[in-house]
């Protein structure tokens, strides 16, 4: 019981830090609109239109999905400056079991991920349309799963190095195999066509692409979905939470 | 490079020697900013996994997100065909990847500041102005090596091979550099904060990029004013637009953002411009301590 309610406090301070960091929140909302407004707008006007009908509405449920992972790294971020500073010694003498913080850290980036998400999911029933009663569960599942499984990825990033170059380069690293190895700005079909396998394979199983995919069916750009999508995904969230609490745990007493 | 007794000795000895006559000071003077710009280099040495991860990086943006990208294309729309658009693309893409690198000297003097080493420089008998230059020179410098590799397969993928295009090209991104080497060691300097400036940085080069000719001609950009009065004023279009015009002036006459001689004062007025205000910056408002 004591357990549970010490996840939850980490979590809670993880939350409260969280809307303290406004200029963050800000620079990285600016990111993400910037993507959506500038550069799908932009660019969905020399786009095949046979290839992809709508690119701005294309474009828009995929930076849904990748701003989960730009929030959920933002507990990446003080991972890994509490690493880098040695406030990690003073997590460890705080009266929890370090299962209960880990797991805590794991939950606050979730619930980051979901709440920063929460605006760009609006703005996506915007600019598609509302999803229907049936498709919520969906939705809200997507992202539960999707969050989890970038917070427990930010988290094990983070805490590789104690270097403050090392840290952000394998958080951009990272972010960029996600963002480039993703469906979020080229469909499935023009990678079909002009690169050979296992690379649209690859693609198409990422986390971000799942979920992607799932988005557009919720928001009704797409006209059905494979549930073995969101069975995917929930594979690569067991697998990534998994990755970060025991990297983390590993990382808490590494010098 | 670490600056030794040995050199400290040698600056102060100068120094005594000449404490007079203008020509001698300069000498000291240039003296001085070679062993900063040598700091710079020799950062870059032992930064081996950050090298990788960027060359990977790079790899990943020239094939499969622009091939992606050009093949996505409507000719009809743009007036480029998806190879000469993938070329607009591969130029685009350097002056991202030099932007992203040389932005990123901010996290250098982040992380310098943290380790004392700024305060270090500053107790030094080096003056600030030869400070501020010379880091902002040493920055662009070490930032446009970095990025060679990265350029010379941009010249193989382009498959444009012409020396004065080379040079031309090198001696802008060169230029370039410097500019925003100075702006991020103003900015980071004037913030005085790591994480502040880990956000800003991100943030900045987002939109700088994204609002530039990096991805779209300008042609395109026109059909939303904002968007392209933006990409006027910044510097990411200008580098990007002179290197297409540099490579391919025929291909792109018609799709750079303004006249070529512009775009190159520009890049000049830049390089001096934030090289002033980077000296006014540590000259006026740096004082140790204060790091958050």
């Amino acid at each position: 019981m004591n357990s549970i309610k010490s996840v939850f406090l980490v979590a809670e301070r993880d939350l409260y830090r969280f809307w303290q960091s406004k200029q963050w929140l800000a620079g990285q909302i600016a990111m993400n609109l910037a993507d959506v407004f500038i550069f799908a707008l932009i660019f969905g006007g020399i786009v095949r239109k046979d290839l992809v009908p709508d690119y701005f509405k294309y474009v828009t449920p995929g930076i849904a999905s990748l701003a989960t992972f730009v929030a959920a790294f933002s507990i990446g971020r003080e991972v890994g400056m509490e690493v880098r500073r040695d406030i990690v010694d003073y997590l460890l003498v705080l009266p929890m079991s370090r299962l209960a913080l880990v797991i805590g850290r794991l939950l606050g980036g979730m619930l980051r991920g979901l709440l920063y998400q929460l605006t760009f999911l609006v703005l996506a029933s915007i600019i598609l349309s509302s999803p229907k009663l049936e498709q919520l569960p969906i939705l809200f599942m997507t992202s539960i799963l999707l969050t989890s499984s970038m917070s427990s990825l930010a988290i094990a990033v983070s805490s590789i190095s104690r270097d403050f170059n090392i840290q952000a380069t394998f958080r951009a690293i990272t972010y960029y195999l996600l963002f480039f190895f993703s469906n979020v700005y080229y469909p499935r079909q023009v990678l079909m066509l002009r690169f050979p396998q296992p690379i649209p394979q690859i693609v198409s199983v990422s986390p971000i692409s799942l979920a992607a995919d799932i988005y557009r069916w919720c928001f009704n750009y797409y006209t059905y979905i494979d549930y073995t999508d969101l069975a995917m995904l929930a594979l690569w969230s067991s697998a990534l939470i998994v990755l970060g609490l025991a990297t983390y745990l590993r990382n808490l007493t590494k010098r | 490079m670490t600056y030794s007794s040995t050199s400290l000795k040698q600056n102060s000895k100068s120094r005594s020697r000449n404490s007079v006559g203008k020509m001698v000071f300069t000498s000291r003077s240039l003296n001085q900013m070679l062993l900063l710009i040598q700091w710079d280099l020799t950062k870059i040495v032992r930064r081996v996994i950050f090298v990788v991860m960027r060359a990977t990086w790079f790899a990943v943006q020239v094939t499969l997100f622009g091939i992606a990208l050009s093949y996505m294309i409507s000719t009809r729309n743009v007036g480029l065909d998806p190879q000469q658009y993938y070329k607009f693309y591969l130029l685009g893409i350097y002056t991202s990847i030099l932007f992203s690198i040389t932005a990123s000297r901010a996290y250098d003097i982040a992380e310098e500041f943290e380790e004392g080493i700024i305060e270090y420089q500053l107790s030094l008998p080096i003056n600030r102005k030869v400070l501020a230059i010379g880091r902002a020179i040493g920055g662009g410098i070490a930032s446009t090596i970095f990025t060679l590799p990265m350029f010379f397969t941009v010249v193989v993928l382009a498959n444009e091979f012409s020396l004065t295009s080379i040079l031309l090209s090198l001696s802008a991104s060169l230029l370039f550099s410097v500019g925003i080497a100075g702006m991020v060691i103003s900015i980071t300097l004037s913030i005085k904060s790591g994480d502040a400036t880990d956000i800003l940085m991100g943030a900045l080069d987002a939109i700088l990029v994204r609002l530039s000719t990096i991805f779209y001609p300008s042609i395109v950009l026109r059909n939303i004013a904002p968007y392209y009065y933006a990409a006027l004023v910044n510097p990411v279009s200008h580098l990007a637009d002179l290197l297409r015009i540099f490579y391919s002036f025929e291909d792109f006459k018609f799709f750079v953002i303004t006249n070529p001689l512009a775009m190159a004062c520009y890049i000049i007025g830049l390089a001096v411009g934030v090289s002033v205000m980077t000296m006014h910056i540590i000259e006026s408002k740096l004082e140790g301590g204060g790091w958050r």
